[in-house]
């Protein structure tokens, strides 16, 4: 875990160009003491990649921007959590969103799926770059999936980003449900093994 | 673990189901009774931190968009409307334990008529000098009565409600002012406790002093200074 700076420092105010990891901790922990200036600049820093996050699980604009505005009214009320957390802080702020969009994208019964656009939608491949910045957390599930079959990895990688259930997998690749639970589930057994190697 | 759990029928057990969960594939029962564990099972949700953990560089791939103006506009509604604009915006630490100590006052009163008096020992009529803090924090069920006892060169801590998370240990801190926090120790777990005053400090425990509560890695911070979040806050008053 990375050394946290103090809780009760509230002196100098983060410089509104580019934030790292750290000034985004100390933005976290500020807001966690319901400091709004620090909220602010938090949200400056981190909306976009958040509302990223909220655009591709839900894949209806309107529908992302609410999303985005119960994702940080969360963050104010839980930013204390963090304290609790292992991951890092940009990794922290997007599971609680993508966690959040993916409740939001089960409840809702989505009308038609259409199946034809999102194959259209290609996944970028991950920037080489911004994998560098992330720093620190391990880049080994890249590794790890390069393992696996290729259209297996691609539908973790699918998954994890645009948030699919099991039910939409199946459809996409045109198995049974219990076909595609099973392929999935012995993909992650894999992961596993590898990650933990 | 994995070894034992891959030779279970379902291949996997709950760390398996702990991935699904992450990566998101559950149908909407199974996935609000995973997020149920994660509240109620320390090993399960550790389990999804880990797998958030690994699956985190695949975020990479997430570009990211500048949302309308409008988003973070109905976010300060959301928030902050209610609030007078001088509340509405504190300005640093101090203002918002201004803030907290708003809220915690009807928590403080019922506080006080539930634990401390019983607590005190002290006949009504014979005031002993003692203070009396209550601690509590906005977004923290961490929560604790101190009492200070000047004869006695100790501060009693009862343990209202609210846990430590493994590994990590509360770190009281007294506060003066404007001054930096000075550490009066890691609280020892139990329900009723009790810390000693260093008696060059006793004299600086008077009634208007902040006592606060951060969560420190285990055995207390490294630095000498607070470096996690505040967990519980209040003045020190007497009774």
């Amino acid at each position: 875990m990375e050394p946290r700076t103090s809780a009760f420092a509230t002196g100098s105010q983060t410089p509104a160009g580019s934030a790292g990891p750290q000034d985004i901790v100390k933005l976290i922990v500020r807001t966690s003491m319901k400091d709004r200036a620090a909220f602010d600049l938090l949200y400056r820093h981190t909306s976009a990649k958040l509302f990223g996050v909220c655009l591709r699980v839900l894949n209806d604009r309107a529908e992302a921007e609410e999303a985005l505005q119960e994702v940080f009214v969360k963050i104010w009320m839980k930013a204390d959590r963090f304290a609790v957390s292992d991951l890092s802080p940009i990794s922290w702020l997007v599971a609680v969103a993508r966690n959040h969009a993916i409740d939001r994208v089960r409840q809702r019964r989505r009308a038609t799926v259409d199946i034809d656009e999102a194959l259209d939608i290609a996944d970028p491949a991950p920037d080489p770059e911004a994998a560098v910045a992330a720093g620190g957390e391990t880049q080994r599930i890249h590794l790890c999936l390069d393992e696996l079959e290729k259209d297996r990895a691609e539908a973790v990688r699918g998954a994890y980003l645009r948030g699919e259930s099991y039910a939409e997998l199946a459809e996409r690749y045109r198995v049974p449900l219990n076909t595609m639970r099973t392929w999935l589930r012995r993909s992650l057994l894999k992961l596993r093994e590898c990650l933990e190697r | 673990m994995s070894i034992a759990d891959d030779h279970r029928p379902d291949e996997g057990g709950d760390d398996l189901v702990a991935a699904e969960f992450v990566l998101g594939v559950l149908p909407v029962e199974e996935r609000a009774a995973a997020a149920r564990r994660i509240g109620a099972e320390p090993d399960f949700l550790h389990a999804v931190e880990r797998w958030e953990g690994h699956f985190a560089p695949m975020a990479s791939a997430y570009a990211p968009v500048e949302p309308p103006a409008s988003v973070k506009a109905a976010i300060d509604r959301r928030l902050f409307s209610q609030q007078p604009a001088a509340a509405a915006r504190p300005s640093s630490f101090w203002s918002s334990l201004t803030f907290w100590r708003g809220l915690a006052a009807a928590a403080v009163a019922a506080l006080l008529l539930a634990v401390a008096i019983p607590y005190m020992g002290a006949p009504v009529g014979e005031p002993r000098g003692q203070l009396v803090a209550s601690l509590v924090a906005d977004g923290s069920d961490v929560r604790y009565l101190a009492v200070y006892d000047p004869s006695a060169g100790e501060v009693s801590l009862s343990h209202v409600s609210g846990e430590r998370a493994a590994g990590k240990d509360f770190q009281l801190w007294t506060i003066e002012g404007g001054n930096i926090p000075v550490s009066m120790g890691v609280i020892p777990s139990g329900q009723a406790v009790r810390l000693p005053v260093d008696p060059a400090f006793a004299g600086k425990l008077t009634a208007g002093v902040k006592l606060a509560i951060s969560l420190e890695p285990a055995g207390g911070s490294p630095t000498g200074q607070p470096t996690g979040p505040v967990v519980s806050v209040g003045d020190l008053f007497r009774l």
